[in-house]
């Protein structure tokens, strides 16, 4: 079947046109006519009546596809037809010159459900990357996974204690702490999604079987020590210049446990329901304390967070480096911003199935802002300059080789949309 | 206060290349009011009556009670009158000495009725003549907002000229709507469609002279019901396209593209004159220039608009993908009312070959009819079709014509021909 658009009503901005029709001319005497003899009056004789029809004005927004349109209401251009790009079709984050994010529609999704915060200093000692892949059968995920990214960012760049150690376990329990309340603060921004949506419900909200849902993963720099949680199958990648690339988060998905049961990943992660998770914020998520990794940061690479929408087509940790590797082998594709441009463009060139998301920390253990620096006397407070963190760097310029050039191949059946498991059944199953 | 509601059906992908879009909007009014009562004006009703030789006395007699029943439910207030048509058109009510309307209340019922003792059948038939008064009449109530006509016929036109009467309904057209009835089988279904197509009304045929009162008292009723005096279908189509048509094609076939009247450059105005509570489904065909693929753009906006004001609006989207799973499909709506279109469209092709003997192409165009309605699960139509043609095969649309069809029966499968099917979902 189709989709019924939703009935729309009346742009009040736009003008009447022609005016209801009236009688114009009075009429012409009826003639009488001798010749009846039943005495009726014999009507005869034309009379005129016109309506013209006068234009209508158009409302505000320049179109950015042809110049000459102005957007309506709807966000179409009223001259040539063009949508107009939603903000969150293509995001691109640039804190510091170590890191930075895209976050992509894609080819077939009509809207980016994922979202990315970042937040990094310019020493290249302390970043944080958070993205969010809000669930596509739940309602309103697109403003939960935004909602649920910007607080983890918030409580992760606010606090930023060390423990009381420069030992890298230490350090990690204390990113541990902070990691969990992350959580918890995403957790209940897609609580209060849920709240608005219960109080103020629009008319789409039906059409969705579940309460607003997302993903969670995070990675945190500190010094010389990372530490990546996840809840849901978003991912978080460490991708050395030398050595054996890895895969630091575990999925809480249906096609993990498969993996876990003894099934090929490949054909896992390509089965009907590969992308079911079984964990996930929202209300009625079994538990959403994210699984923590922690990586000393001891040789140079890249530190990768990504949605599906990226390692769909790339999920062993050595193909995803390959590619990497390539793309970063273009003019100024060691630029961060440029990478993870180049990461998009990629999985839009595979067919662009799902939203993408990358966010990308390049580690650089020779340089020396990334020494370890000793606490700091007072317990650990370290500055954090507020103008370098999460910097929107404008969309609209297309990135090169965009979605409009790629041509997508065909894609294996099978459209990638988050479930929730079977209900209830399906959120008690566990993480590593 | 009025509600009205759009929706809009159709496979929004194209394939690469790809430009022609087609969409079935769906626009629902709910709490239409009765006629004249919504507050822009008041509604006027001229019941015209033929009052030709071949009706008779006793057509003319069955013409005085279908009339009386028509008076019968035009609401007080409603301005009115009965012309009496034959190759003249005279006044039978108001019965003063000038062209007038009065509005209807006990008293002028009454003598309404009265005055129908007036009719006797003499003289000819100069349907345009018909028209031209009863525009005339119209012009004289200036607080008209709603005009409508309910024309019956028994015959052909034979005082006009073909071009007299296409003269006359162009002086006509915009200024009232008209619903036409020919009563037995001696007048000719494409000469009134001519008019009832013109004047945004119906056609349809009375078979007897005792169905003709409740024929009148239908018509008159469901017009009273109608409180949206005008409404038209405006459709926005981007700079570079080309809108292919704009059809109603539900509750009845109607292909309104020709009836387009500019708003702007870009949105054309297409009359669908009164609305009463009732959903009406468009068909909206667009052409494009292809894009990219990956490209997203609208490809027409359909409003409903009433006294200049939208009230309803659907958009019409087009999406370039190669994905043959998504730009193959295509939506049941649209293809079921191209099916019924086609039908339509066979359906007078076919009479029109029988008419002039050309057995091959009617019994083809016949047996497609046959196809279509079967494929389109319009019983109805098999059913009217049966009593002309002898179904062999209606799967593969085999027919024979039939020896011994009655005038009457192809009258009506010429008639319904343009009343549709609604998708069942």
């Amino acid at each position: 079947m189709t989709d019924p658009s939703s009935p729309a009503h009346a742009d009040p901005a736009e003008a009447p046109d022609a005016p209801p029709a009236s009688p114009a001319s009075p009429a012409s005497p009826a003639t009488d006519d001798a010749d009846a003899p039943d005495g009726m009056l014999v009507l005869g004789g034309p009379s005129g009546a016109d309506d013209a029809p006068a234009g209508a004005p158009a409302t505000a927004v320049p179109c950015a596809e042809c110049g000459e349109g102005e957007y309506d209401a709807d966000g179409y251009c009223g001259q040539c037809g063009a949508r107009a790009a939603d903000p969150r079709d293509h995001e691109e984050y640039a804190p510091s010159s170590w890191v930075a994010g895209v976050c992509d529609r894609g080819i077939r999704h009509e809207s980016n459900e994922d979202a990315l915060a970042v937040a990094a200093d310019e020493t290249g000692r302390s970043a944080t990357i958070v993205v969010c892949d809000g669930v596509s059968t739940a309602a309103r995920s697109a403003l939960a996974s935004a909602s649920a990214a910007q607080a983890a960012l918030e409580v992760l760049r606010s606090s930023t204690s060390r423990g009381v150690a420069v030992v890298p376990s230490a350090v990690a329990g204390a990113l541990g702490a902070r990691l969990d309340a992350a959580a918890d603060a995403a957790a209940a921004a897609v609580a209060a999604v849920t709240r608005e949506m219960d109080e103020h419900p629009d008319g789409e909200d039906d059409l969705y079987p579940s309460n607003p849902s997302c993903t969670f993963v995070a990675a945190v720099v500190d010094g010389d020590v990372a530490l990546v949680g996840s809840v849901g199958d978003s991912r978080a990648y460490w991708l050395p210049d030398a050595g054996e690339p890895r895969r630091l988060t575990t999925d809480d998905s249906w096609a993990e446990e498969q993996v876990r049961l003894g099934a090929p990943r490949e054909q896992a992660e390509a089965g009907p329901q590969a992308h079911t998770i079984t964990r996930w914020l929202g209300v009625d998520a079994p538990d959403h304390t994210p699984a923590k990794v922690p990586l000393p940061l001891t040789s140079p690479g890249w530190l990768l967070v990504c949605s599906d929408g990226l390692w769909n087509y790339a999920s062993e940790p050595a193909t995803l480096a390959d590619v990497v590797a390539q793309v970063a082998a273009r003019p100024d594709g060691s630029d961060p911003l440029v990478l993870a441009r180049g990461l998009v463009d990629w999985a839009n060139a595979q067919g662009g199935r799902d939203n993408i998301t990358v966010g990308l920390a390049r580690i650089d253990v020779d340089a020396p802002e990334r020494q370890v620096v000793p606490p700091r006397p007072d317990g650990g407070e370290l500055p954090v300059d507020p103008s370098a963190t999460t910097e929107r760097i404008v969309p609209g310029t297309a990135p090169p080789g965009g979605r409009a050039d790629a041509q997508p191949e065909r894609e294996a059946p099978g459209e990638s949309t988050h479930g929730r498991g079977d209900g209830p059944d399906g959120g008690d199953s566990t993480h590593a | 206060m009025p509600e009205f509601s759009a929706a809009v059906y159709q496979n929004e992908y194209l394939p690469d290349g790809g430009t022609d879009v087609h969409a079935i909007v769906t626009a629902t009014c709910r709490g239409a009011g009765a006629a004249g009562s919504s507050g822009s004006g008041d509604a006027g009703e001229i019941i015209v009556v033929d009052t030709s030789g071949s009706m008779e006395a006793a057509g003319v007699q069955a013409a005085r009670y279908a009339a009386a029943a028509a008076l019968d439910q035009i609401l007080d207030g409603v301005w009115f009158a009965i012309i009496a048509g034959n190759h003249q058109a005279r006044l039978c009510y108001p019965d003063g000495s000038s062209a007038a309307m009065v509005r209807m209340d006990a008293s002028t019922r009454a003598t309404a009725k009265q005055s129908l003792a007036r009719l006797y059948a003499d003289g000819g038939t100069a349907m345009g003549t018909w028209l031209r008064a009863a525009a005339q009449l119209f012009d004289t109530v200036p607080s008209l907002a709603q005009r409508h006509v309910i024309l019956l016929t028994d015959g052909e036109n034979q005082h006009e000229t073909p071009q007299q009467l296409t003269a006359a309904i162009e002086s006509v057209r915009g200024r009232f709507q008209a619903d036409c009835r020919g009563l037995g089988a001696a007048w000719q279904v494409d000469e009134v469609r001519r008019i009832s197509d013109a004047l945004l009304g119906t056609v349809d045929l009375i078979p007897r002279r005792e169905d003709m009162a409740g024929e009148f008292e239908s018509l008159m009723r469901t017009s009273m019901s109608r409180g949206i005096a005008e409404a038209s279908l405006r459709v926005w189509a981007p700079q570079g396209a080309e809108v292919l048509f704009v059809r109603q094609v539900a509750p009845t076939l109607d292909d309104m593209t020709h009836r387009r009247v500019e708003v702007n450059p870009l949105t054309g105005s297409y009359p669908t004159g009164s609305w009463g509570d009732e959903t009406r489904d468009f068909h909206v065909a667009v052409r494009l220039p292809a894009k990219a693929v990956g490209a997203e753009q609208l490809a027409a906006r359909v409003q409903l608009a009433v006294r200049g004001e939208v009230v309803a609006q659907g958009l019409v989207k087009a999406k370039w993908s190669t994905d043959d799973s998504l730009t193959a499909r295509i939506s049941p709506e649209v293809a079921h009312y191209t099916g019924q279109t086609e039908l339509a469209t066979a359906i007078r092709e076919g009479l029109a070959a029988k008419a002039v003997g050309d057995v091959t192409t009617a019994t083809n165009r016949l047996g497609r009819a046959v196809q279509l309605a079967t494929q389109t699960g319009d019983d109805a139509a098999t059913g009217r079709l049966r009593r002309v043609v002898d179904i062999d095969d209606a799967g593969t649309g085999s027919v024979r014509l039939r020896r011994d069809v009655e005038r009457l029966d192809e009258m009506a499968l010429d008639t319904a021909s343009t009343k549709t099917t609604r998708v069942r979902t």
